[in-house]
């Protein structure tokens, strides 16, 4: 397991399908680094390019341009740097003509890796498919696929795993074991982990980072905190609303919201507000900080984007 | 590589069309040879000439490897060569493998499956006709030839072999390159079956068609794989060249090395491009 350094680096990654009318552009310049052990967040609007940016990642097609480089090295050199990356696409694709254990085992040989083998009944009854074990996977719900997935991407200890939609057809329970293996592969196991989902709840509850893409572009990279802190603000309940706009504007955005006004300000700024409206002769009769949860952030940003 | 094989081995252990495709050989065995000993026994058949030749008896039992390099036998070879090359499109399958070993490893090892399990079916089923041709002799109280022996026994069943060996080959080259870049089965089949029905059709009229495009024809002959298979099954059975006799241009009559190596460019060309196409395709 790497110490130190980014286990995962996009360097100006971009993918165009040529078609009759031109290029189109699935990817453009994506640029992110992830930190060994790290749990980091990819978000994004469906068709934004989350899943041709996976497959870039995971070697599973060529980019047109840029650079996919994995523990400091490059991918397309050195595609054996993969043996050492563990993930889950599309939902879990098996054979559907063997068992739950069958298809591990078939994934064990293929890796040819040592232990793998042995690694099998304690990861099934990890993602909780033992007593399915011996099923034929045409036979599983998405969830069962799904969690054979999470099993398959594990099977032989990788450092880093790639998650594409992980709590897709889970339930509640399901999604809540998802989070808690996540976070535990990361915490205990030292591993990285980067995911993808449009459970945004989800996402801000397990991540570190995220980054946002939109239209095959990242729009926003930051750590969660960050990110959420960047809408903060204040609700502002006072009369008249007027001039108690007037009276912070030029210092911080003020907007209407309601019978009250938001003002763009950290919860520290909030005696400073209350100073500038009072002495400004504004009576002030309500104040609280407002917080947006991960997916009024996502959805402000993604529509913030003119072509979103 | 060998734990690649081993993975692959264990995946079609379980698969329904590949098993058909493989028990076939030992299966309509054993349902024509019932078949047989039934008429036998009932007496429907008129009294036998008396006991055959050594020669004949033994290559009796080696007619199972007449199977793999004639068209029923090479389209069963497309098929099974489709489901083993197509089927990880169709389960969407190559994305859980690809990470684990180099695209070009995981190629080579559906070749070495692919072959191990034809000829291991082709093999047990050869040793099954001796097996039960000798049984079902002493059954019927018919005589067995003198001097039928271990080696006389392998010499023909590996001169049988070794005649499947550059169809077969070829059948799988141009099935697997089919099934990559379609990334279907039933395309790669559709595809391998007009292929090999095009190149046996080809070898057969060749001489006919001549007569209008001498030169082409006479050229395309020999470029072709279809005569270089003749010729290397003609050397290897009958020790001399296949002649093939064009009305204007005169005599086909190539050596065994240069048919050898016409095979090999072919084959090794279509293997290649296999490996070529699927090393830079997108596995979306």
């Amino acid at each position: 397991m790497e110490s130190e350094g980014a286990v995962v680096e996009l360097v100006d990654l971009s993918k165009t399908y040529r078609g009759r009318r031109g290029g189109v552009h699935a990817v453009r310049n994506v640029s992110i680094s992830v930190g060994a052990g790290e749990v980091y967040g990819f978000l994004g609007p469906n068709g934004a390019g989350k899943s041709t940016t996976i497959r870039m990642l995971l070697g599973l097609i060529a980019p047109t341009g840029g650079e996919v480089r994995l523990f400091g090295e490059a991918l397309r050199s050195n595609p054996r740097t993969l043996r050492r990356v563990g993930s889950l696409v599309d939902g879990g694709a098996f054979y559907p003509f063997l068992s739950g254990r069958r298809n591990l085992q078939v994934l064990a040989r293929t890796h040819g890796g040592e232990g793998a083998d042995a690694r099998i009944d304690p990861l099934l009854e990890q993602v909780g498919l033992a007593h399915a074990a011996e099923r034929r996977v045409k036979g599983y719900s998405t969830g069962m696929r799904q969690r054979l997935g999470v099993a398959a991407a594990l099977l032989h200890d990788p450092d880093l795993v790639i998650l594409d939609e992980p709590v897709n057809g889970l339930d509640a329970a399901g999604i809540q074991e998802m989070r808690m293996l996540i976070r535990n592969l990361c915490d205990e196991q030292g591993k990285t982990v980067f995911l993808s989902s449009h459970l945004l709840h989800e996402v801000q509850q397990v991540c570190d980072r995220v980054a946002i893409i939109s239209r095959g572009e990242i729009v926003r990279e930051a750590t969660i905190a960050e990110l959420l802190r960047q809408d903060e603000g204040l609700r502002i309940e006072a009369s008249p609303l007027a001039m108690a706009q007037s009276a912070l504007e030029g210092r911080w955005a003020v907007e209407p919201d309601g019978g009250a006004i938001r003002v763009a300000a950290t919860q520290e700024e909030a005696p400073e507000v209350v100073r500038r409206l009072v002495g400004a002769g504004v009576d002030v009769f309500g104040l609280a900080p407002e917080r947006r949860n991960l997916e009024e952030v996502f959805l402000s940003i993604t529509q913030e984007d003119p072509d979103a | 590589m060998l734990d690649a094989v081993s993975a692959e081995l264990l995946k079609f252990s379980r698969h329904r069309a590949t098993w058909f495709l493989i028990w076939i050989y030992p299966v309509g065995f054993i349902l024509l040879f019932a078949i047989a000993i039934a008429v036998a026994l009932s007496g429907a058949l008129p009294e036998s000439p008396g006991t055959p030749s050594t020669a004949k008896w033994i290559e009796n039992t080696a007619a199972v490897w007449y199977v793999p390099p004639h068209t029923l036998g090479r389209y069963l070879i497309a098929a099974f060569t489709a489901v083993v090359f197509a089927g990880e499109y169709g389960w969407n399958t190559w994305k859980l493998v690809v990470l684990h070993r180099r695209r070009p490893a995981l190629i080579a090892a559906k070749y070495a499956m692919v072959l191990l399990l034809l000829y291991g079916a082709v093999l047990f089923t050869a040793l099954l006709s001796v097996v039960l041709t000798w049984a079902s002799d002493h059954l019927t109280g018919d005589a067995i030839p003198p001097g039928i022996t271990p080696a006389a026994i392998l010499h023909e069943h590996g001169m049988r072999a070794a005649v499947t060996i550059a169809p077969v080959l070829l059948t799988i080259a141009y099935t697997s390159l089919a099934a990559i870049l379609t990334r279907s089965m039933i395309a790669a089949v559709v595809i391998a079956i007009v292929i090999g029905t095009a190149e046996q059709t080809f070898t057969a009229f060749a001489p006919l068609l001549s007569v209008y495009a001498p030169r082409l024809i006479w050229g395309l002959y020999q470029v072709l794989p279809g005569y270089h298979l003749e010729n290397l099954g003609s050397w290897i059975v009958e020790g001399k060249a296949f002649e093939a006799r064009f009305p204007r241009t005169g005599v086909v009559a190539l050596g065994w090395a240069t048919s050898a190596m016409a095979m090999a460019a072919w084959i090794g060309g279509l293997m290649l491009l296999t490996l070529g196409s699927f090393r830079r395709q997108d596995i979306n």
